[in-house]
């Protein structure tokens, strides 16, 4: 079809969007009683409470040690667990491998529930249940964790380009075979990346499950803060600190071989 | 009897797109088999009839006495080789992997799970890949290689499967002259010489009338050519392509989708 007039130039309805966010956010300020003003005095209080942490003692560094470690095993064990169920329970939760759309909506379901779980609600139940010590704070973290991965593989597992399954068919293939054969091998790079990105972060996180008694340096920190030891606590958040940064280049020097 | 038959075969999109109506075919084992027609003449969609990576929404498809049903489709599949435009090799396992996915229909999946292979399936994949020249690039990863290799690797996926029926669904359009020449000589070769039953889509009459025993022509989802490439006269091309060009190309965007 062809004519012969512009067409009227449709709306943009930007400016009138934009000027309803921030009035909605002017509102939600005036709404809260925030005071900008309190900030300003804050400033001076923080540096004084700051200057307390000064001087780190390390006289137990072979104990605090100790901790770190039993908390990235937290966290390496919390990742696997997590990569095992993800990795069962994505190819459900991925359109072009799911038996029935039914089973699409429970999987995908499951795993934002796992995901709304925050993992210190269920470091709590765990530790309620089984006792205190490393084990629930690895479980806390393998369900939470689980739902993050499990969505990122089905996502990944939609990506791959559906001739790469209709290939997989066409041999005759059954289900396990399209996700070995087709799924995994297209999709491996960004999943390392997933997998690095949620164990990254489950370091960080089992440094905090020790809060509730889940195991790792997290109760230390706690008791040290408690019990207003500055000192003691400034050593444990350097070490926490200098593991955060190992980990980080590390995963991302992983990625970079892969690449 | 015919080695593969259609009766009344339909197929019908689900969102009532008519791409096959009332088709009638016998195909006599053994020869090579070109369709033509303009896009969205539904050329793939009776190529994945056969198949069932599309199944016909109503008639009777036969494939060497078997009729298919959803029951059976991972059966006939095993046995027949499908060859695509984008070749849809899994980019990151080497060429003889590639192969070897021909062979997965034998397999459990749990076997398949560590991508274990019996040496048998191995001495297969190489008899295939010497079939195909490419014993040199077995241990390539499969995205290392140029378009007409990465067909040729498709192709050895196909014989890998021991098929006596091959689905080629415009295997050169992603090709140059040459690698096309080269791919249509190799499917041509391998029908004469192993008796394989060759189906292939095609864009190029010439091509056609060069390597074919028979030609069929579909245009709009209806037969409207059947016979040697002798009687495939200027005039009768006209009839499939010229004067019902606009008909089909008025909606392009829906033709597009199916091509």
């Amino acid at each position: 079809m062809s004519i012969k007039t512009l067409p009227s130039r449709p709306h943009n309805l930007f400016p009138l969007w934009l000027s309803l966010a921030l009035a909605l956010l002017w509102l939600i300020i005036w709404d809260l009683d925030v005071a900008f003003q309190d900030l300003v005095y804050g400033i001076a209080d923080m540096g004084e409470y700051l200057s307390r942490y000064g001087a780190p003692n390390l006289s137990n560094m072979s104990s605090y040690l100790h901790l770190m470690i039993q908390t990235l095993v937290t966290a390496f064990w919390g990742t696997t667990l997590a990569f095992i169920m993800a990795a069962t329970i994505a190819p459900y939760a991925a359109r072009q491998l799911t038996p029935n759309p039914f089973i699409y909506r429970i999987a995908r379901e499951l795993l934002n529930f796992m995901r709304a779980m925050p993992d210190l609600l269920l470091a709590l139940i765990f530790v309620s249940s089984m006792g205190l010590g490393p084990l629930p704070g690895v479980l806390a973290l393998a369900v939470h964790t689980a739902g993050f991965l499990g969505k990122f593989f089905a996502e990944n597992m939609e990506r791959v380009p559906a001739g790469k399954y209709e290939a997989l068919s066409a041999v005759g293939a059954g289900f396990t075979q399209k996700i070995v054969f087709a799924a995994w091998p297209s999709m491996l790079r960004e999943s390392v990346g997933n997998v690095l990105y949620i164990f990254d972060r489950n370091v960080r996180m089992a440094a905090v499950l020790g809060l509730v008694g889940a195991g790792g340096i997290g109760l230390e920190l706690h008791d040290a803060l408690r019990l207003f030891k500055y000192n003691q606590a400034s050593a444990l958040i350097i070490i926490i600190l200098l593991t955060i940064i190992v980990i980080d280049n590390l995963s991302s020097w992983i990625r970079k071989v892969l690449n | 009897m015919a080695y593969i038959s259609l009766t009344a075969v339909h197929k019908t999109y689900p969102n009532g797109y008519c791409a096959l109506k009332n088709i009638n075919l016998d195909i006599q084992a053994g020869q090579f088999i070109a369709v033509l027609g303009p896009s969205g003449a539904g050329k793939s969609t009776l190529l994945r009839a056969m198949n069932a990576l599309d199944p016909a929404t109503q008639g009777e498809i036969t494939i060497d006495g078997v009729t298919l049903n959803k029951k059976n489709y991972r059966k006939i599949r095993a046995h027949v080789g499908m060859v695509f435009q984008q070749f849809n090799l899994v980019d990151r396992l080497n060429v003889m992997t590639n192969v070897l996915v021909g062979r997965l229909a034998e397999h459990s999946w749990l076997s398949s799970l560590f991508y274990l292979f019996p040496k048998t399936d191995y001495q297969i994949a190489e008899a295939a890949l010497r079939e195909v020249d490419l014993l040199d690039k077995a241990w390539s990863r499969a995205d290392k290689l140029s378009g007409g290799q990465q067909q040729r690797v498709g192709i050895a996926r196909a014989l890998a499967q021991q098929p006596k029926l091959i689905l080629a669904d415009e295997p050169i359009a992603s090709l140059d002259p040459k690698s096309s020449e080269e791919v249509l000589k190799l499917l041509r070769k391998i029908c004469s010489e192993k008796g394989i039953t060759v189906i292939v889509n095609l864009h190029q009459v010439e091509y056609a009338k060069q390597f074919a025993d028979r030609i069929i022509a579909l245009n709009a989802g209806s037969l409207v050519f059947d016979g040697s490439p002798e009687q495939l006269t200027k005039a009768k091309q006209a009839e499939i392509y010229g004067t019902t060009y606009e008909e089909t190309s008025h909606d392009a965007e829906l033709v597009l989708a199916y091509t």
